[in-house]
């Protein structure tokens, strides 16, 4: 199946200034952050929750840590989690190495900004991807700050809590469908997800993995040269 | 210590590719264009199952059905919208 990408039919034909598809990604990332102050700092500290949120910036992995530390986990098994987690930055980060024209040390600034959101909108604005991470990463890394900071302060969030946990998928969904170049990219996604599904059904122990497993199987399939 | 090294594996998993991996040939770049939708799906569909086998609570997926009926629209406010407003339903009626 071809696959067009072409500046038309493609996805950066169409969408809204940076400022506008930023804004509800900082919203969601300030509720996430303010669910993590409140659901980390009774087992981390509120030092150390928010350090975590400064130095980590990454919700996925600091909420995992903050669930194997209530779980009484040492350690290894939270390096593990790091590891198994950002798995997917690897791969993202490869998927913007071709729209980066940057020097080294911008490209290592940049990474800094590499989150699943920033690669969304870097994949559907005009312009260096480094140049997307360097604009939109700062508006994430705020957002996050000032939500851990805000659920720090303000105790329980538990109706915050609710809503998080369906803020992940639609995001997520959201993101997809940002990327989506065509209707071979939209089954492509969809196969994806059936198989991650099917994997962390049958086998709990490898979901961590199966998103970028799964993704790199459906990708394999060519037919575009 | 243990929190530097978590987030320094992070910055090093962000890094890795940016800094380190040439620009990639055509066929490759090709590859790497297809997997950002089908990870994202993927991302979206682990985050439906918790564990161990376990489906979210409805309304968390009444939540994702309302991003997935908005998602021709190609906007992430759009599928916040839906997602939030089959949240809502979901809230409403169970």
């Amino acid at each position: 199946m071809r696959e067009n990408g072409g500046a038309a039919s493609g996805p950066r034909a169409s969408h809204p200034s940076l400022a506008v598809a930023l804004a509800p990604i900082a919203a969601a990332i300030f509720i996430f952050g303010a669910v993590y102050g409140t659901v980390s700092a009774p087992e981390m500290g509120a030092p150390m929750t928010f350090l975590a949120s400064a130095l980590v910036f990454s919700g996925a992995l600091q909420f995992t840590i903050a669930g194997l530390l209530l779980a009484g986990a040492g350690p290894a098994a939270l390096l593990a989690a790091a590891v198994t987690l950002n798995v997917r930055h690897v791969l993202l980060g490869a998927v913007l190495r071709p729209r980066i024209k940057a020097p080294a040390p911008a490209r290592a600034g940049a990474a800094w900004f590499l989150l699943d959101e920033t690669v969304g909108l870097a994949l559907t604005h005009e312009g260096d991807a480094a140049r997307t991470l360097w604009r939109a990463g700062p508006v994430c890394y705020v957002a996050w700050l000032a939500g851990t900071a805000a659920g720090l302060a303000g105790g329980s969030v538990d109706v915050l809590q609710s809503a998080a946990v369906a803020v992940f998928p639609v995001l997520f969904i959201g993101l997809a469908a940002l990327s989506c170049r065509n209707r071979s990219g939209a089954v492509r996604a969809v196969a994806a997800a059936a198989v991650t599904a099917a994997v962390a059904l049958a086998w709990p122990d490898a979901r961590a993995l199966a998103p970028v497993f799964a993704a790199i199987a459906v990708a394999l399939p060519g037919g575009d040269s | 210590m243990l929190l530097l090294a978590v987030a320094g594996i992070t910055y090093a998993s962000r890094a890795v590719s940016l800094v380190f991996m040439p620009s990639p040939p055509p066929r490759l770049e090709r590859f790497l264009n297809r997997i950002p939708a089908p990870l994202f799906a993927s991302l979206a569909a682990i985050s439906l199952i918790e564990e161990p086998r376990h489906l979210a609570p409805p309304e968390v997926l009444l939540a994702a059905a309302g991003a997935l009926i908005m998602s021709p629209r190609r906007s992430l406010l759009a599928a916040l919208v839906g997602g939030l407003a089959g949240y809502a339903l979901g809230e409403i009626l169970l």
